[in-house]
């Protein structure tokens, strides 16, 4: 048992130390080469026409579900009318970051992946080396930055569409109209909140980014291999961002506190 | 100017690929590398090119040692040798005139070859090259799905042929070919070699072809070689595995001169 224990933490640090590794080596190449403007535009492009309808459908519901929820709790203490505040404070500091990440894994990353995997498995990579370019740049680093570009763009997008759905919702069945609604909201939701929400969705688009590429570009074994890199980069992508969800949020609370006990203000 | 293998074991794992092998690949010859699946032909030729380094021993290329070059020194080696892999390797997302012009568009060419930086010098290398290939330029504009598979195979030989290597290494060049296509590619490679004097290393299962174009001809088995010799020698050999694909070529032969005969 100790043995096996051993045996999976050993595979697991192996992992994320060849990640990171990875992910350093493409930024590292990004800063050297200056990057390629044309062909990140391009890959942001794909970003965007392949998230963009899930994102809207996604923010409307995901939205409106928060409204449902807090508004069950809160009019047992008669407290309807921080409904808007609560709502858009959780959708911006964790619910928008999260699902906006889950959605780029299912539709991005998995897509990365497999299209990368697929170049590996029949040596375009390979060829691209040998005709005297360097792979990371040529394939890596657009992709890898439009993923992270993409996804603060995606979060704009889902919060935005999330808080008028919310809104609309607890106008609708709430009994909460649009001025009650976004007249509690500067009240929860500041610059901290914001910068926490963004911060947040910088770092699961760096993990979408470079679980997604690392799986696509070290793939072997032919269409099984594929699949097998498709399948781990969407798993690990959701289980380095749970991991990476508690860690930001100790982190960023830990910085608030601190940034409160030093100017002795509470910010939002 | 030649390549050279010294001492060079290479395994995965458990798995000895290659086990302390030396020869010497001279400058504008045409060497045929034969020997079932699994004995380290593909391995070998990567190893040429940096994309796989030996665990023990070195490769030398113009004096060169490959395994303990920079990835920049790497590239100035890799501007001189091209490969032709066994999957046309053709990039899906540019046409065939994007994917021929690739290699000339790399900072490597372009530090040597200043002049062929515009779009039209860069046309007519490409056309130039596919007309090498005994293809048209009526494809230029297609994408790697939209050809046929033989004519993807060509393009990356043009692909290849764009810098103008000094070598070429083949990696099963007509694997899944139909028999006219494997005829026309084989006098391809002889052609490129006699005309343009390039060195080519070919990987094949095919001991006709090797016995019809071949300048020498090195058999793998066990990771070990087996025999290195020219064509004349191949036919007189005794040992079993050669003789086994010599009478798989012959049985060949004959099954063609019957059905030519009827």
């Amino acid at each position: 048992m100790r043995k096996l224990s051993g045996k999976i933490l050993s595979s697991f640090f192996h992992e994320v130390g060849s990640l990171t590794h990875f992910f350093v080596l493409t930024i590292r190449t990004f800063f050297r080469t200056q990057g390629n403007s044309k062909a990140i535009m391009a890959h942001l492009s794909t970003v965007f026409s392949r998230s963009f309808s899930t994102v809207l459908f996604a923010g409307v519901f995901v939205g409106a579900i928060l409204v449902l929820q807090f508004n069950l709790m809160l009019k047992n203490f008669d407290a309807q009318i921080y409904l808007g505040g609560l709502n858009t404070s959780a959708l911006v500091r964790e619910i928008g970051p999260l699902i906006i990440s889950f959605l780029l894994a299912g539709k991005i990353g998995a897509f990365t992946a497999a299209e990368l995997g697929t170049m590996r498995v029949t040596e375009q990579i390979d060829a691209i080396e040998c005709l005297g370019m360097n792979p990371i740049q040529y394939l890596v680093v657009p992709r890898m930055i439009s993923i992270i570009v993409g996804s603060q763009f995606l979060l704009i997008l889902g919060l935005i569409i999330g808080i008028l759905g919310a809104m609309g919702i607890a106008s609708l069945f709430c009994g909460v109209n649009f001025l009650q609604f976004s007249s509690s909201i500067p009240r929860f939701t500041g610059i901290w909140t914001l910068a926490s929400g963004f911060f947040k969705s910088l770092v699961y688009g760096i993990i979408v980014a470079g679980v997604a590429c690392y799986k696509g570009y070290t793939a072997s074994g032919g269409a099984r291999g594929v699949g097998r890199a498709v399948t781990q980069a969407a798993a690990y992508i959701c289980f380095y961002i749970v991991i990476a969800n508690f860690l930001t949020s100790y982190f960023l609370d830990f910085i608030h506190e601190f940034f409160n006990l030093l100017w002795g203000v509470h910010t939002a | 100017m030649s390549i050279r293998f010294v001492n060079v074991s290479k395994s995965f794992g458990p798995r000895k690929i290659l086990q302390n092998i030396s020869f010497e690949i001279l400058k504008g010859e045409i060497l045929f590398i034969l020997g079932k699946s699994g004995v380290g032909k593909s391995v070998t030729l990567k190893q040429i090119v940096g994309l796989m380094k030996p665990d023990e021993g070195d490769i030398y290329l113009d004096g060169a040692p490959i395994s303990k070059l920079s990835l920049e020194e790497l590239a100035v080696i890799r501007s001189q040798c091209g490969m032709v892999f066994q999957h046309p390797a053709l990039l899906d997302s540019l046409n065939v005139f994007e994917n021929v012009a690739f290699g000339l568009g790399t900072p490597q060419y372009m530090k040597t070859h200043p002049t062929l930086l515009s779009q039209e010098a860069k046309k007519s290398v490409v056309i130039d090259k596919l007309k090498r290939v005994h293809l048209t330029d009526s494809i230029l504009e297609r994408f790697p799905p939209e050809i046929s598979h033989g004519m993807q195979k060509r393009t990356s030989i043009a692909r290849t042929l764009a810098p103008e290597p000094s070598y070429i290494l083949f990696d099963e060049p007509t694997t899944g070919l139909d028999p006219i296509t494997t005829r026309a590619i084989t006098d391809l490679i002889f052609e490129l070699s006699r005309e343009l004097k390039i060195t080519s290393v070919v990987v094949s299962h095919d001991m006709a072809c090797a016995l019809s174009i071949a300048d020498r001809i090195l058999v793998l088995d066990q990771g070990e070689i087996l025999a290195l010799g020219t064509p004349e020698e191949m036919r007189k050999s005794k040992i079993p595995l050669i003789v086994d694909f010599l009478s798989e070529t012959l049985f060949q032969e004959d099954e063609i001169t019957q059905k030519e005969v009827k």
